[in-house]
Protein backbone atom coordinates (compact mmCIF):
# COMPACT_ATOMS: atom_id res chain seq x y z
CA UNK A 1 0.00 0.00 0.00
CA UNK A 2 2.78 2.51 1.31
CA UNK A 3 5.07 1.36 -1.65
CA UNK A 4 1.97 2.15 -4.40
CA UNK A 5 1.64 5.73 -3.03
CA UNK A 6 5.21 6.12 -2.92
CA UNK A 7 5.46 5.21 -6.72
CA UNK A 8 2.61 7.17 -7.76
CA UNK A 9 4.28 10.16 -5.79
CA UNK A 10 7.66 9.06 -7.83
CA UNK A 11 5.87 8.81 -11.17
CA UNK A 12 3.86 12.50 -10.33
CA UNK A 13 6.87 14.36 -8.95
CA UNK A 14 9.32 12.98 -11.86
CA UNK A 15 6.79 13.96 -14.54
CA UNK A 16 6.83 17.53 -13.01
CA UNK A 17 10.39 17.72 -13.03
CA UNK A 18 10.99 17.02 -16.37
CA UNK A 19 8.27 19.20 -17.82
CA UNK A 20 8.86 22.05 -15.47
CA UNK A 21 12.98 21.57 -17.12
CA UNK A 22 11.22 21.55 -20.12
CA UNK A 23 8.81 23.98 -20.46
CA UNK A 24 11.51 26.36 -18.88
CA UNK A 25 14.05 25.85 -21.41
CA UNK A 26 11.10 26.30 -24.18
CA UNK A 27 10.19 29.44 -22.38
CA UNK A 28 13.38 30.74 -22.99
CA UNK A 29 14.02 29.62 -26.46
CA UNK A 30 11.01 30.91 -27.29
CA UNK A 31 11.61 34.83 -25.70
CA UNK A 32 15.59 34.43 -26.95
CA UNK A 33 14.22 33.87 -30.15
CA UNK A 34 11.59 36.59 -30.57
CA UNK A 35 14.24 39.32 -29.10
CA UNK A 36 16.44 37.97 -32.08
CA UNK A 37 13.77 38.43 -35.21
CA UNK A 38 10.34 40.05 -33.69
CA UNK A 39 9.07 39.40 -37.02
CA UNK A 40 9.15 35.59 -36.38
CA UNK A 41 7.01 35.85 -32.96
CA UNK A 42 3.91 34.27 -34.34
CA UNK A 43 5.85 31.18 -36.10
CA UNK A 44 7.63 31.00 -33.19
CA UNK A 45 4.47 31.07 -30.63
CA UNK A 46 2.92 28.38 -33.30
CA UNK A 47 6.40 26.15 -33.05
CA UNK A 48 6.14 26.35 -29.36
CA UNK A 49 2.35 25.71 -28.58
CA UNK A 50 3.10 22.63 -31.01
CA UNK A 51 5.77 21.35 -29.19
CA UNK A 52 4.42 21.99 -25.56
CA UNK A 53 1.92 19.42 -26.15
CA UNK A 54 4.88 17.30 -27.28
CA UNK A 55 6.23 17.92 -24.06
CA UNK A 56 3.36 17.15 -21.42
CA UNK A 57 2.59 14.09 -22.94
CA UNK A 58 4.56 11.41 -20.80
CA UNK A 59 3.26 13.55 -17.69
CA UNK A 60 -0.03 13.57 -18.96
CA UNK A 61 0.20 9.85 -18.89
CA UNK A 62 1.66 9.16 -15.91
CA UNK A 63 -0.77 11.96 -13.87
CA UNK A 64 -3.17 9.24 -15.37
CA UNK A 65 -1.58 6.35 -14.33
CA UNK A 66 -0.54 7.73 -11.01
CA UNK A 67 -4.46 8.69 -10.12
CA UNK A 68 -5.20 5.18 -10.98
CA UNK A 69 -3.00 4.12 -8.17
CA UNK A 70 -3.79 6.23 -6.11
CA UNK A 71 -7.60 6.16 -6.06
CA UNK A 72 -7.99 2.08 -7.39
CA UNK A 73 -5.26 0.16 -6.28
CA UNK A 74 -4.20 1.44 -2.93
CA UNK A 75 -7.90 2.84 -2.57
CA UNK B 1 4.00 49.31 -22.14
CA UNK B 2 0.34 47.86 -22.10
CA UNK B 3 0.03 44.64 -24.10
CA UNK B 4 -2.22 44.75 -27.17
CA UNK B 5 -5.09 42.67 -27.67
CA UNK B 6 -5.21 42.74 -31.44
CA UNK B 7 -5.69 39.09 -32.85
CA UNK B 8 -3.24 38.36 -35.22
CA UNK B 9 -3.40 34.83 -35.67
CA UNK B 10 -6.43 32.60 -36.67
CA UNK B 11 -7.10 29.93 -34.14
CA UNK B 12 -8.84 26.63 -36.17
CA UNK B 13 -10.50 26.09 -32.38
CA UNK B 14 -13.52 24.55 -33.33
CA UNK B 15 -11.88 22.52 -36.25
CA UNK B 16 -9.90 21.10 -33.58
CA UNK B 17 -12.40 20.36 -31.36
CA UNK B 18 -14.49 18.60 -33.87
CA UNK B 19 -11.78 16.35 -35.14
CA UNK B 20 -10.99 15.43 -32.00
CA UNK B 21 -14.35 15.29 -30.70
CA UNK B 22 -14.78 12.44 -33.84
CA UNK B 23 -11.94 10.61 -32.93
CA UNK B 24 -13.20 9.92 -29.58
CA UNK B 25 -16.19 8.53 -30.79
CA UNK B 26 -14.76 6.60 -33.22
CA UNK B 27 -12.11 4.99 -30.19
CA UNK B 28 -15.50 4.82 -28.03
CA UNK B 29 -17.20 2.90 -30.65
CA UNK B 30 -14.08 0.65 -30.89
CA UNK B 31 -14.25 -0.16 -27.55
CA UNK B 32 -17.82 -0.33 -27.86
CA UNK B 33 -17.78 -3.98 -29.67
CA UNK B 34 -16.13 -5.27 -26.28
CA UNK B 35 -18.60 -3.71 -24.05
CA UNK B 36 -20.83 -0.97 -23.40
CA UNK B 37 -18.73 0.22 -20.39
CA UNK B 38 -15.92 -0.17 -22.02
CA UNK B 39 -16.96 2.26 -24.94
CA UNK B 40 -18.66 4.68 -22.43
CA UNK B 41 -15.51 4.64 -20.12
CA UNK B 42 -12.90 4.92 -23.75
CA UNK B 43 -15.68 8.64 -24.55
CA UNK B 44 -14.67 9.78 -21.07
CA UNK B 45 -11.03 8.88 -21.40
CA UNK B 46 -11.10 11.32 -24.37
CA UNK B 47 -12.82 14.12 -22.78
CA UNK B 48 -10.30 14.06 -19.71
CA UNK B 49 -7.84 14.88 -22.39
CA UNK B 50 -9.44 17.45 -24.87
CA UNK B 51 -11.27 19.66 -22.23
CA UNK B 52 -7.89 20.60 -20.66
CA UNK B 53 -6.42 21.08 -23.66
CA UNK B 54 -9.38 23.31 -25.20
CA UNK B 55 -7.86 25.55 -21.94
CA UNK B 56 -4.60 25.78 -22.44
CA UNK B 57 -5.30 26.62 -26.50
CA UNK B 58 -7.36 29.31 -25.61
CA UNK B 59 -4.84 30.83 -22.83
CA UNK B 60 -1.69 30.41 -24.63
CA UNK B 61 -3.24 32.32 -27.47
CA UNK B 62 -4.67 35.16 -25.37
CA UNK B 63 -1.84 37.27 -26.34
CA UNK B 64 0.59 37.42 -29.33
CA UNK B 65 3.11 39.39 -31.04
CA UNK B 66 6.47 39.71 -30.45
CA UNK B 67 5.87 42.98 -28.27
CA UNK B 68 3.54 40.99 -25.89
CA UNK B 69 6.73 37.62 -25.61
CA UNK B 70 6.89 37.74 -22.47
CA UNK B 71 2.77 37.55 -21.45
CA UNK B 72 2.95 34.63 -23.68
CA UNK B 73 5.47 32.80 -21.80
CA UNK B 74 3.66 33.64 -18.42
CA UNK B 75 0.41 31.85 -19.95
CA UNK B 76 1.71 29.26 -21.41
CA UNK B 77 3.12 28.26 -17.85
CA UNK B 78 -0.05 29.07 -16.17
CA UNK B 79 -2.00 27.22 -18.36
CA UNK B 80 0.08 24.00 -18.05
CA UNK B 81 -0.08 24.09 -14.62
CA UNK B 82 -3.92 24.00 -15.26
CA UNK B 83 -3.76 21.49 -17.53
CA UNK B 84 -1.88 19.40 -15.49
CA UNK B 85 -3.92 20.22 -12.42
CA UNK B 86 -7.23 19.72 -14.61
CA UNK B 87 -6.43 16.27 -15.83
CA UNK B 88 -4.95 14.82 -12.09
CA UNK B 89 -8.87 16.34 -10.80
CA UNK B 90 -10.85 14.57 -13.62
CA UNK B 91 -9.11 11.78 -13.03
CA UNK B 92 -9.31 11.92 -9.41
CA UNK B 93 -12.87 12.51 -10.03
CA UNK B 94 -13.76 9.78 -12.60
CA UNK B 95 -12.20 7.09 -10.19
CA UNK B 96 -13.66 7.90 -7.27
CA UNK B 97 -17.50 8.94 -8.77
CA UNK B 98 -17.88 6.64 -11.65
CA UNK B 99 -18.30 3.40 -10.63
CA UNK B 100 -17.39 0.53 -12.16
CA UNK B 101 -15.07 1.81 -14.92
CA UNK B 102 -12.93 0.06 -17.63
CA UNK B 103 -9.71 1.25 -16.84
CA UNK B 104 -7.80 -0.19 -20.25
CA UNK B 105 -10.10 1.86 -22.36
CA UNK B 106 -10.19 4.81 -20.11
CA UNK B 107 -6.45 5.49 -20.31
CA UNK B 108 -5.85 4.04 -23.60
CA UNK B 109 -8.24 6.68 -25.02
CA UNK B 110 -6.59 9.12 -22.90
CA UNK B 111 -2.86 8.22 -24.03
CA UNK B 112 -3.75 8.04 -27.89
CA UNK B 113 -5.49 11.30 -28.00
CA UNK B 114 -2.35 12.77 -26.00
CA UNK B 115 -0.34 11.48 -29.00
CA UNK B 116 -2.81 12.16 -32.11
CA UNK B 117 -3.49 15.38 -30.73
CA UNK B 118 0.13 17.40 -31.23
CA UNK B 119 0.10 15.75 -34.50
CA UNK B 120 -3.72 17.05 -35.24
CA UNK B 121 -2.24 20.71 -34.05
CA UNK B 122 1.21 20.08 -36.76
CA UNK B 123 -1.04 19.59 -39.56
CA UNK B 124 -3.82 22.41 -38.59
CA UNK B 125 -1.94 24.98 -37.71
CA UNK B 126 -2.69 28.27 -36.79
CA UNK B 127 -2.88 30.76 -39.65
CA UNK B 128 -1.87 34.76 -39.92
CA UNK B 129 -5.08 36.87 -40.18
CA UNK B 130 -5.58 38.01 -43.40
Amino acid sequence: MEMVIMAAALIIGLGALGAGIGFGLLGGKLLESTARQPELGNQLQTKAFIMAGLLDAVPMIGVGIAMYLIFVVAG
Amino acid sequence: MSPTRKRINRLPFLQWLAIETGLIVVLSLAWFTESRLAGYSAFVGGLIYVIPNAYFAHRMYRFEGARNAHLVVGNMFRAETVKLALTAVFFAAVFILMEPVHVPALLFTFAVMVVLSPLLRWFIRPQPQR
